[in-house]
């Protein structure tokens, strides 16, 4: 242990070392790693190098982080499927008479596909590959159409499963099942926002809203709603059997994997090409994510060495933020980083520094995890660097100025959304605590 | 996806063992979705793998390992592109082969402490303590051979780079929509 003066310089080297190699291009979970190794240099005496190999081995081969691939995978093997084309057709029918009408597609088919998606920018680019060209033919306006699928696209990673919840849980060393269960309703709850949202500019603008589709009999729209059968049988063969305690969330993976694969037979586009890229493909995204991780272990355990993360949350506690305080500088931090790293490395370098911080100001750390799959999803939808936003530029042709000014007010509305966890935490905890009473 | 230019001699057999070493990574996820399927469903018939979860472990860090050097070579380890896209030229070249060394040191000397794990646990025979009692050297195989393969294509990177060629790990900036979306599904968010 370090004390006091030397601690606080120390840490604001460390911080200047890591922000200094991310800034000059290199790999990200290097840069962890060079700055775990200079930490634990500083402090002197600790194996660096046997530290690396047994942490790394000891977090890697685990039964429970093998879900990450396989809902990685369910996410590569249905963005190939027709998916996307039998949720509109199945959900448009019911949503003639409601102001706002077809626009609900964009929140509707995301907060499906994002509860058997892990992955905010497959799901942004799964429902717009039909619901942006459908909307526009039919004279919907499409600044309001771009944002509120933009905004939408990010529920992917909020309602479970979710890559981005696995990362956090590993990370921070909760159970990943009950992250996954406090994500569904505040996942409901920013689809009432955005919904909310679009009905109410429905209703102020009328003059840009296209004329009324033609009515169809109940009977047209029962039938039409037949499309929705493969997503609903997957969607309740993943949750029943997580809810009900039948699986565990990595079982719980591989039979999403399996329901996917028979939905994209049943599709015909499964063959030998597509499966085998599916597969390579969610390699490569696995072991991007597993080597950062990798180096982030490391790094968090440099830090516990040094002491940087408990003398942090002192002061921190120290300056008497109280709760709110310390959620709104956090938001703050998180919309800064936001605007640089994607979503995996926020939370990965985040997490050994301020987690401490968190625990101590009382929060839960599965209430945190939701908080910080909100502000990932925010870094999603705002400039330079949201990954939603390049999906959503290059689909519709528009610039980059466009998209990012058409997703603010839905940035705004994540916004809402984490002021209202943090005044109603009960959203984010009442179901884990529900299903897990202690 | 570009296709690379075809290497011959020692490049070709590196890119040859990169690639094969990915397929190995993608044959393990296929074996971790079969084991679990088999967990899940024996579990309701009665039908018991025996120490099928330390299987399943050792199967994902096999995974995560062995595909390293490919999903580097491919371009899709993450870095921050915000300042050193706009370099180009000299500076460029400076900052990558910085980089590139860096990252050199860093899975070399990984790769050192992860063979001295695996000597330790053949040295004094560590076994695990499932049902099936394995040598714990076997699975650690996989764990060390993926960092080395990663070590070795970094050194085969800044070589390339030093030579004044570029980067295989470099690739264009997406034109298409399908390209966007590939790109954006493989940041994982």
């Amino acid at each position: 242990m370090l004390t006091g003066f030397e601690l606080l310089e120390i840490a604001a080297l460390l911080f200047a070392v890591l922000a200094g190699l991310l800034a000059g291009g290199v790999w990200i979970a290097i840069a962890l790693m060079a700055v775990g190794w200079l930490g634990m240099l500083f402090v002197g005496g600790v194996p660096a190098g046997q530290v690396l190999a047994t942490i790394v081995w000891g977090g890697a081969a685990s039964w429970e982080l093998a879900a990450l691939p396989l809902f990685i995978w369910m996410g590569e093997i249905l963005y190939r499927t027709k998916l996307s084309e039998e949720m509109f057709r199945g959900l448009a029918p019911w949503l003639g008479r409601i102001p706002g009408r077809l626009m609900h597609v964009n929140v509707l088919a995301s907060g499906l596909f994002g509860s058997v998606s892990g992955s905010s920018a497959a799901t942004t680019a799964t429902v717009a590959k039909i619901a942006l060209p459908e909307l526009k033919k039919r004279g919907y306006d499409e600044m309001l159409a771009l944002g509120s699928l933009a905004g939408a696209g990010t529920l992917g990673i909020l309602i479970p499963p979710s890559i981005t919840m696995v990362v956090y849980a590993v990370a921070a060393n909760v159970s990943i099942i009950q992250l996954f269960l406090a994500g569904f309703l505040p996942g409901f709850l920013v689809m009432a926002l955005y919904s909310g949202y679009i009905a109410v500019w429905s209703i102020l603008n009328k003059d840009k809203m296209p004329p009324p589709e033609p009515r169809m009999s109940f009977r047209e729209k029962l039938k039409e709603s037949t499309n929705l059968i493969p997503l609903s049988l997957l969607i309740l063969l993943v949750f029943v059997t997580l809810i009900l305690g039948w699986a565990t969330a990595t079982e719980c993976a591989a039979w999403g994997v399996l329901g996917s694969l028979i939905i994209a037979w049943w599709n015909g586009v499964l063959n030998p090409k597509s499966f085998w890229d599916s597969v390579m493909g969610t390699t490569r995204v696995t072991c991007m994510i597993m080597l950062i991780l990798a180096g982030a272990a490391f790094m968090s355990k440099s830090m516990a060495y040094t002491g940087i993360p408990l003398a942090l949350a002192s002061w921190v506690d120290s300056l008497g933020l109280g709760q709110f305080g310390l959620i709104s500088a956090l938001t703050v931090m998180y919309i800064i980083l936001g605007t640089a790293l994607d979503g995996i490395s926020m939370i990965v370098l985040t997490t050994a520094v301020v987690l401490p911080m968190v625990q101590k100001a009382g929060f839960d750390l599965v209430w945190f995890g939701i908080f910080v799959v909100l502000m990932v999803e925010m870094a999603e939808v705002s400039p330079p660097v949201g990954f939603n936003l390049f999906v959503l530029q290059t689909m519709s042709g528009k610039d980059s100025n466009t998209v990012a000014r058409a997703s603010l007010p839905f940035f705004f509305l994540l916004v809402v959304a984490v002021a209202l966890i943090t005044l109603f935490p009960q959203i984010v905890m009442i179901l884990p605590k529900l299903v897990f009473p202690d | 996806m570009q296709t690379a230019v075809r290497r011959k001699g020692l490049g070709g057999l590196l890119d040859a063992l990169y690639l094969w070493a990915g397929y190995g990574a993608g044959l393990f996820l296929i074996i971790i979705f079969l084991l679990m399927m088999a967990l899940s469903a024996g579990r309701e018939f009665g039908l018991n793998i025996p120490s099928g979860d330390d299987f399943a472990a050792w199967s994902m860090a096999a995974m995560a390992f062995l595909g390293l050097a490919h999903t580097f070579k491919h371009g899709e380890m993450i870095r921050v592109g915000l300042l050193i896209d706009k370099l180009g030229g000299r500076v460029r070249w400076v900052f990558e082969v910085a980089s590139l060394s860096l990252g050199l040191f860093f899975t070399g000397y990984f790769t050192w402490y992860a063979v001295r794990l695996m000597y330790d646990s053949w040295r004094l025979n560590d076994m695990s303590q499932g049902v099936v009692p394995v040598p714990l050297w076997i699975p650690q195989l996989a764990f060390v051979a993926g960092i080395a393969l990663l070590t070795v294509a970094f050194l085969d990177e800044l070589i390339r780079v030093l030579s004044g060629k570029k980067p295989t790990y470099e690739r264009e900036a997406p034109t298409t929509a399908e390209e966007v979306i590939e790109r954006a599904m493989e940041s994982a968010v």
